[in-house]
Parts: structure tokens; C-alpha cells; sequence
């Protein structure tokens, strides 16, 4: 009986507000509703085109895929030309970029008592990081392509440079303000000199993240298409010379997705699945890579 | 004067001082953090530096290797003889200073890389030592701070995966690798465990007979168990300077009594 | 008596790497470090130059009228930036509108209900879409969603909304399936993942004390969230989203394929369009060096750069003053 008793009073207890509080709850639920089905749309987007790309793009794999170069619409081909270009022009736009970009990222980190200028070049980096790409593609081939005479797979390079330029750029910045003051001072407190301090200590002690963010910097420029519509063309044959223009998997799919051919529809997505597993999979392992060893203090 | 010192080393505490400093006054930026001290650290003994947050003890250690050379608006006047020049002077190479005056910090910072390479980055940087030597000098100093025989089978791995003790004495151990003649040490046990911070006071002990040592700490006991002579400063000032016996037996300054009672700090 | 001010001796020794005793290798590393920040402002006033001066001939053949001119005709030579000025605006709003909640409906449910391992592999999920390379989204768009949009939902809207007073303008027209309706949603696919972390990332980063407080006082998650949380962060959230502004503003390949490209202007959402990008991406080839119509496109080019500028400070204004408080 009066355990009874207890437990109606508890309960009356536990519902205090009447109307109100019900009006509350009601949104509260109905807040939390919307947020599920917005997350769960954006995940259904995801799987989407990823179900897309696996289905349509699969159908094209083979192994002449990656041994054939392009060919004229009905006479089968691959993507190797595209393949190689666009792991060509990454690659070298990656080496270019790398030292420009940690050296910038040393220079808005550790330089700071220049004064004004560096936040200066700070801001102008972010403002690059925002550029549109395709106007990036324009200012290559007025520098480049149009003195040259030719589209040429250097120019692609040099576009896709100047995308990932920034990207390291802020990643190096912002991974050398996560290296403790303490470390820097423990080597200065061993006579060393300040570029020993900044490679041999600071970059090494933020390798970790500085990696992943090369990395994924990688990933997003071996996706972009609009800076090489201008710059390297694409090229539907074989070609490796940086001089002459230059086959990528995204230029290909540009240009196959809107032909009127369904082998070359086909051979885009095919290029899409193969462009997007790439990306996705360097993403994925950067990030595991990150979480491994990517703190700064290790 | 106490006689146990006396007895040991009597000329040097009184002759040549390690360091000598002389109205020396300091400022971040407009914060005057430092006013007219004048202190030597005698050869071959440990000086202790004790008072409350904020007196200016660590300042005074960081000054005596141009640390604040580091961040602009910080600057130093004043002398501090070291080796017959005034180490406050443009002329001084501060890389070959910070090589002859080693600093020990309060947290443990290994380097990102082997314990090996923890030691060998500091030599490298001044001395060219054949593989060989380098092995030799690297085990003689992990041998000193004893801690050869925890890790002589793992040089090679992360010196990130040592205890903290062990990190701070690796710590140590690099610092004296490039064979400095001074080591300043900034509350070096203040992140350690009673045990871990029992050894590096062992540790002091030992490397005296070879090092003049400053030591700055918050821990009156360590002030008192490890330091020869111990300096006390409060708001920017030294008060005053003393054995370590009569510094806790019979300080002359009522600020000096207060602190080591308890009454403030 | 010696003195030593690091104003003099200390920060020249730091200017030089701080070492006075003038080692070489400093010296060589700050040439280094220098040459490479600045290389970037030359680059950066590179784009700017070549974009202005390439586009000069267009600004003073037109004049102001150049902005406001609805013409892109290149037989006669007559060419106007209000269209595509247009498409790009409406593009960017149209994702916006539909990016904000749902960005924010995401990190919301990340940050405050998903159980910790489940949002670990959510958050995964957003970065992946962010990563997926604009193309994709593009060919995904014209083969996926423009017949969808075209079958069902721009009938359905125009039999629905298309009456409404007001907003039924939006929703006439034929259903083309491509227009600046899709252009906007396929950008509001792209830029969701971008406003949705740093949504997350200044969520989390409240001090918690603020909203145990709220808590403590019995305010339910969207109460807090609502009262405390958008409160506090309504800066940096405003940040995040003029961020993904910026790259919905310039985006090139997704909206290219979706967006019709007709040079038109008009209220209907459905009908297709352009935008400064997806123009120079479908024109730029066909276009002589030299030409006035080049010189067009670089103007629009030199535009949108102006555009993006503008939401890039505006951006870093809002995020910078978030972090402040």
C-alpha cells in the first residue's frame, strides 16, 4: 500500500508543468525527428552515388581498362592515358607543391616577428584556398599555355600546384602550433640553431599531420577538372611528355559523360568509380593514419 | 660558513664563481620582472632558488642561457660574467652559449624521435663524433643519469614510451651529452612522482662533482635536501642569499622567514 | 655597464633566425621561408592582374553596362555579365536554403544525440562526401537527379506551389529536369558536409559549463541548443556558412552539367540557366585569343573573383570574432 503510495506521488512529481511541459517534449522530439532524418538523407546521398558509381561503373572494368588508352567511339579502348596523366600531373603538382607549401607553413608559424606581412600572406593563402579553381585553370593559360602556343601537360601540373599549395600550407601552419613551446625551447636550450630546431624537431614533431594533410590535399586535386579544361587539354592518346598536352581521368569523364556514345558514357563512369575509389580510399587512410600517429607530442 | 662545505671545496665557492651576475634588471615588455640582482653561482655546486609564483626565479634561469632571446620585448640589462665576457653582449654566439649552459625544463619534452637520437641531436650539433664515439658518449651519459640499463636494448624505440621519470632523466642526459659546464634546471621534478623525483635529486648529488648547477623549485624541502647555497626572491628582487643551513635555520629577512614558514607563496 | 635591448641586438638576431653569430644555415632557411610566403602574394596579385587586365577590354568596351547587361551574344559581339552575375546568385541561394538545415540538422544530431561510435562513422561519412570530386556530383546530377527532378519533383511542385501566390513564380515553367533549381540542390549536396563541420566543430567547442548550466536548469537538448549554443557560436556558425558560400559560388563542374547553360533570366526556378563558371568552363573553348568574348569571360572571371573575395572576408570576419568569444 504505501509503496503504492510512493510511487503515485513519485509520478506526479515527475510530471511538473502540465501543458507547457508537454509542449516542450513534443518539440524536443520533434527537433530530434528532423535531425535524424536530415542525417540520414545526407548518408542516403552519400550511398547513392557511391551505389551509382558502383553499378554503372563497374560494368566497364576490365583489365584493358588500365591497358588501353583512349579510343574512338565502338573501338573498345581503355583509360591508361588518362590513368597515367592524371597520376603524372598529381604526382608532380604534389612535389612542387609540398616544399613551397611546408616552407610557407614554416614561414606563418615560426616567422611571426616579421610582422604585418605574415598575417598577410596568411590571409592571401586562405584567400587561394578559396579561389575558384576554374579561375586558377584561366590564370595558368594566360601565363602559360597562351606564351607557350600549346596546351601542355606542365601547365596542368602548375595549376593543380597552385590548389594544393595552400592546402599544405595551412595544414603545416596549423600542425606547428600544436608542437609544445616546451620542445622548441628544450632544442633552442641545446644550442641548436632555429632552422635545425624548426626541421629536426618541429616539422618532425608534426610529420604526423602534415602527412595526412599532403595527403589529402593529393586527394582533392587528382579529382579537379575545371583548372585542366584549360591548361592540359586532355589528350586521346598516349602521352607522358609534359610538354605536349595531356590526358586526366577527370577531363575524360568530362568529356565522355556528355558525348553522345553509350561505350564512351559507359567508359566515364567507369572513370568515375575509379577517380572516386582513389580519393576516397587516400581520404579514408589518411585519416586512419592520423588517428595512429598524427599528435603532435609524438 | 658551513663546515661540511668548507671542508669539500672550499676555495672554489669563494674564488671563481661559475656565473656571476651583476645589477641585473629585466622586462616583458613595460613588466620590469627583475630589479638589480646580483648573485654568483659558485663552480661545482648547486644553487637552489626558491620563492612564489611569479618572483622572477625562472626569469633569472632564462636569462642565463638568452632564452628570452626568444620572444621579442623581453630584454635583459645588466651583466652576467660567464667565462670572463658578459653573456648579455650581441657578440656572444648564443647557440655555443646554450651548448656551454644546459637547461633541464619543469614537464619532460622528448624529442620526436629515438632515445638514441634524443641524445646524439644535441651532440651532433657541435661535435663531429665517429659512429663508435657516439655509441660511447650516448651510453656514458645514459649510464649517469642511470637509466643505461632500462633502455640499452631499446635505443632505438620512441623515447615518447618512457615513463616520465624516465623522460625527465633522458632529459638530463641529453643536456649533459654536449658537455656543458653549467646546468640550469627549471623545477625538474615538479611533474614527477615522489619516487622518479627522489632519483633525479640522487642524480644532482652525482653530477655536482662535475656541474655548477641552478636549480629553480617550489619544493622548500628539495631546496633544502639538494641545494648548497639558496637564493631567495620575492616580487622581482633577490632577498637574499645564504647556505642552505642558514638559509632554513636562521634566514636574516622577515619576508625570507615568512615564505619558508608558510605564510605566503 | 652593458645593455642589451632585444628591440636592437635581439630582434635583428631573431630576423636573422636568432642566431647573432651569423650561422649560415639560419640565413639560408629565412631566404627559403621568405621566398616561399612571398611567392604565394605573387601568385595570388598574378590571378588578380591577368583576370582584370584580360578582362579590360570588356570593362571599357561596355562599361558599367557591362554588369547589368543581359546580353552574351557572339555573333554580335555584345556581351553582358547579368545573367550568369544572376544564375551564380540564384544557384548559391537556392543551396543555401536547402544546405543550412540540413548541415545544421546533422550536426546538431552529431554533437548532442548520436552515440559516440555511431557518430564517429557519420562524421566519417560527411568528410567522404566533401571529398567526392565535383565531377561526380556533376555526372551523378545530370544522370540521377535531373531525370528525377524533371519526372517528379518539378511537376509536382509546379502543381502544388506553382499557384501560390508570390512564390508560385518560382515554381513555372517546363520541367526541363536541368535548370537552376538542380544546379542549387546538386551545390547544396556539395556544400552541406563543409557548413556541417565546422557547424560540429563550434558546437562542440562550447565551454561545457554553459550548458550544464542550461541543463541543470532543466531545458531540454533543442532549448539548450537553441537558447545557449546558436547564441554563443551565431558567429562562427555564420562563418562556416559564408565558407561554403564561397565554394558554392564558385563551383564549376557539377553545376555545368545540371544548370542547362541557356542565357537566360527569368523568375522560374525550373528553366535553365548559367553561372560566371559553368559559363567560362562551356565557352572558354570556343573562344579565340584575343577576342572580345575572351576578354568577357576573364571580366566575369575577375567578377566572381570579387565575389568570392567578398564572402571569403566576410567569412574570416565572422569566424575570427566567434573564436573571440
Amino acid at each position: 500500500m504505501s509503496a503504492q503510495k510512493v510511487q503515485a506521488g513519485a509520478t506526479d512529481g515527475w510530471q511538473r508543468g502540465g501543458a507547457q511541459a508537454v509542449r516542450r517534449r513534443i518539440v524536443e522530439r520533434l527537433v530530434s525527428v528532423l535531425c535524424c532524418i536530415a542525417t540520414v538523407v545526407v548518408l542516403f546521398l552519400l550511398f547513392s552515388i557511391l551505389w551509382t558509381l558502383v553499378t554503372r561503373g563497374a560494368a566497364g572494368l576490365s583489365l584493358s581498362t588500365f591497358l588501353h588508352s583512349t579510343a574512338a567511339p565502338g573501338s573498345g579502348g581503355g583509360l591508361a592515358n588518362a590513368i597515367v596523366g592524371s597520376c603524372e600531373q598529381t604526382l608532380l603538382a604534389a612535389l612542387l607543391g609540398t616544399p613551397i607549401g611546408m616552407l610557407t607553413g614554416v614561414y606563418l608559424s615560426e616567422f611571426s616577428h616579421d610582422g604585418k606581412i605574415v598575417s598577410f600572406v596568411r590571409f592571401v593563402s586562405d584567400m587561394m584556398l578559396s579561389v575558384p579553381s576554374i579561375l586558377v585553370g584561366l590564370f595558368v593559360y594566360l601565363m602559360v599555355v597562351e606564351p607557350a602556343g600549346h596546351f601542355s601537360g606542365m601547365a596542368g601540373t602548375l595549376a593543380l600546384a597552385i590548389l594544393f599549395i595552400p592546402i599544405v600550407v595551412r595544414t603545416t601552419e596549423d600542425m606547428l602550433h600544436l608542437v609544445p613551446r616546451a620542445m622548441r625551447e628544450a632544442a633552442y636550450a641545446l644550442g641548436a640553431p632555429g632552422w635545425r630546431v624548426i626541421v629536426s624537431i618541429c616539422l618532425r614533431a608534426a610529420r604526423g599531420g602534415i602527412m595526412t594533410g599532403i595527403l589529402l590535399a593529393l586527394a582533392r586535386i587528382s579529382g579537379e577538372t575545371a583548372p585542366l579544361l584549360f591548361t592540359s587539354l586532355g589528350n586521346l592518346n598516349w602521352s607522358t611528355n609534359l610538354n605536349a598536352p595531356m590526358a586526366s581521368l577527370p577531363v575524360i569523364i568530362y568529356q565522355y559523360a556528355g558525348s553522345a556514345y553509350d561505350d564512351w558514357v559507359q567508359m566515364a563512369w567507369t572513370g568515375a568509380l575509379l577517380i572516386t575509389v582513389a580519393v576516397l580510399a587516400t581520404n579514408i587512410f589518411a585519416r586512419w593514419w592520423l588517428s595512429r600517429n598524427g599528435t603532435a607530442s609524438s | 660558513m658551513n663546515t661540511v662545505l668548507m671542508g669539500n671545496r672550499p676555495a672554489q665557492a669563494q674564488s671563481a664563481p661559475a656565473i656571476a651576475i651583476r645589477n641585473l634588471d629585466f622586462w616583458y615588455g613595460e613588466n620590469h620582472a627583475l630589479r638589480g640582482i646580483s648573485l654568483d653561482f659558485p663552480t661545482r655546486q648547486v644553487t637552489g632558488m626558491i620563492g612564489p609564483s611569479g618572483c622572477g626565479k625562472s626569469t633569472l634561469l632564462r636569462i642565463l642561457n638568452r632564452m628570452y632571446d626568444l620572444y621579442p620585448g623581453q630584454r635583459a640589462m645588466g651583466e652576467v660574467l660567464f667565462d670572463g665576457r658578459n653573456i648579455l653582449s650581441p657578440g656572444i654566439d648564443v647557440n655555443v652559449l646554450r651548448s656551454r649552459i644546459g637547461m633541464v625544463f619543469q614537464k619532460p619534452t622528448p624529442f620526436p624521435m629515438s632515445i638514441y637520437d634524443n641524445i646524439a641531436f644535441g651532440v651532433r650539433l657541435h661535435e663531429r663524433l665517429s659512429r663508435a664515439e657516439m655509441d660511447q658518449r650516448v651510453e656514458n651519459v645514459l649510464r649517469r643519469v642511470a637509466l643505461w640499463g632500462e633502455v640499452k636494448d631499446r635505443l632505438n624505440a620512441s623515447a615518447a614510451a618512457l615513463s616520465g621519470g624516465q623522460q625527465q632523466r633522458l632529459c638530463i642526459a641529453r643536456t649533459i651529452a654536449t658537455r656543458p659546464e653549467i646546468i640550469l634546471l627549471d623545477e625538474p621534478t615538479s611533474a614527477l612522482d615522489p619516487i622518479s623525483t627522489a632519483r633525479i635529486e640522487e642524480l644532482l648529488d652525482e653530477l655536482k662533482q662535475e656541474f655548477s648547477i641552478a636549480i629553480v623549485t617550489h619544493n622548500l624541502q628539495q631546496a633544502a635536501r639538494c641545494a648548497d647555497r639558496v637564493a631567495f626572491f620575492y616580487m622581482g628582487e633577490l632577498v637574499e642569499v645564504d647556505t642552505a643551513d642558514k638559509m632554513f635555520t636562521a634566514p636574516h629577512e622577515k619576508r625570507t622567514q615568512d615564505y619558508i614558514t608558510g605564510r605566503f607563496g | 655597464m652593458m645593455v642589451v635591448s632585444s628591440t636592437t641586438a635581439g630582434q635583428e638576431a631573431a630576423a636573422s633566425g636568432r642566431n647573432a653569430g651569423g650561422n649560415a644555415g639560419d640565413a639560408a632557411f629565412g631566404v627559403l621561408a621568405r621566398l616561399a610566403g612571398w611567392s604565394i602574394l605573387l601568385v595570388m596579385a598574378g590571378i588578380i592582374i591577368v583576370l582584370v587586365s584580360g578582362g579590360w577590354q570588356a570593362f571599357s568596351t561596355f562599361g558599367p553596362g557591362f554588369i547589368t547587361s543581359k546580353a552574351w551574344n557572339p555573333i554580335t559581339h555584345n556581351f553582358g555579365a547579368a545573367t550568369s552575375i544572376f544564375g551564380t546568385l540564384v544557384t548559391t541561394a537556392v543551396a543555401l536554403v536547402f544546405a543550412v538545415p540540413f548541415a545544421f540538422g546533422v550536426a546538431f544530431w552529431l554533437v548532442e544525440m548520436a552515440p559516440p561510435a555511431l557518430a564517429r562513422v557519420i562524421e566519417m561519412a560527411v568528410q567522404l562526401l566533401a571529398a567526392v570530386p565535383s565531377i561526380i556530383f556533376g555526372m551523378w546530377g545530370f544522370f540521377i537527379v535531373v531525370p528525377f527532378m524533371a519526372h517528379y519533383v518539378e511537376p509536382v511542385a509546379t502543381r502544388y506551389l506553382g499557384h501560390v501566390p508570390g512564390i508560385g513564380l518560382l515554381f513555372r515553367g517546363a520541367p526541363y529536369g536541368t535548370g537552376l533549381l538542380t544546379g542549387g540542390l546538386i551545390l547544396a549536396i556539395m556544400v552541406t558536409p563543409f557548413i556541417c563541420s565546422v557547424m560540429a566543430d563550434v558546437f562542440v567547442s562550447i565551454p561545457a559549463v554553459l550548458k550544464e548550466s542550461a541543463f541543470g536548469l532543466g531545458e531540454t537538448r533543442w532549448e539548450v541548443m537553441r537558447k545557449v549554443v546558436l547564441p554563443w557560436s551565431r558567429q562562427a556558425v555564420m562563418g562556416g556558412i559564408m565558407l561554403g558560400t564561397g565554394r558554392a559560388l564558385g563551383e564549376t563542374m557539377a553545376v555545368t552539367f545540371v544548370i542547362g547553360n541557356s542565357n537566360r533570366l527569368g523568375w522560374s526556378l525550373f528553366a535553365p540557366g548559367n553561372t560566371i563558371a559553368s559559363l567560362i568552363a562551356l565557352e572558354f573553348p570556343e573562344s579565340s585569343a584575343g577576342s572580345l568574348k575572351l576578354s568577357a569571360l576573364l571580366a566575369l572571371g575577375a567578377i566572381l573573383m570579387v565575389i568570392s573575395f567578398i564572402t571569403l572576408a566576410c567569412s574570416r570576419m565572422f569566424l575570427q570574432r566567434g573564436i573571440k568569444n
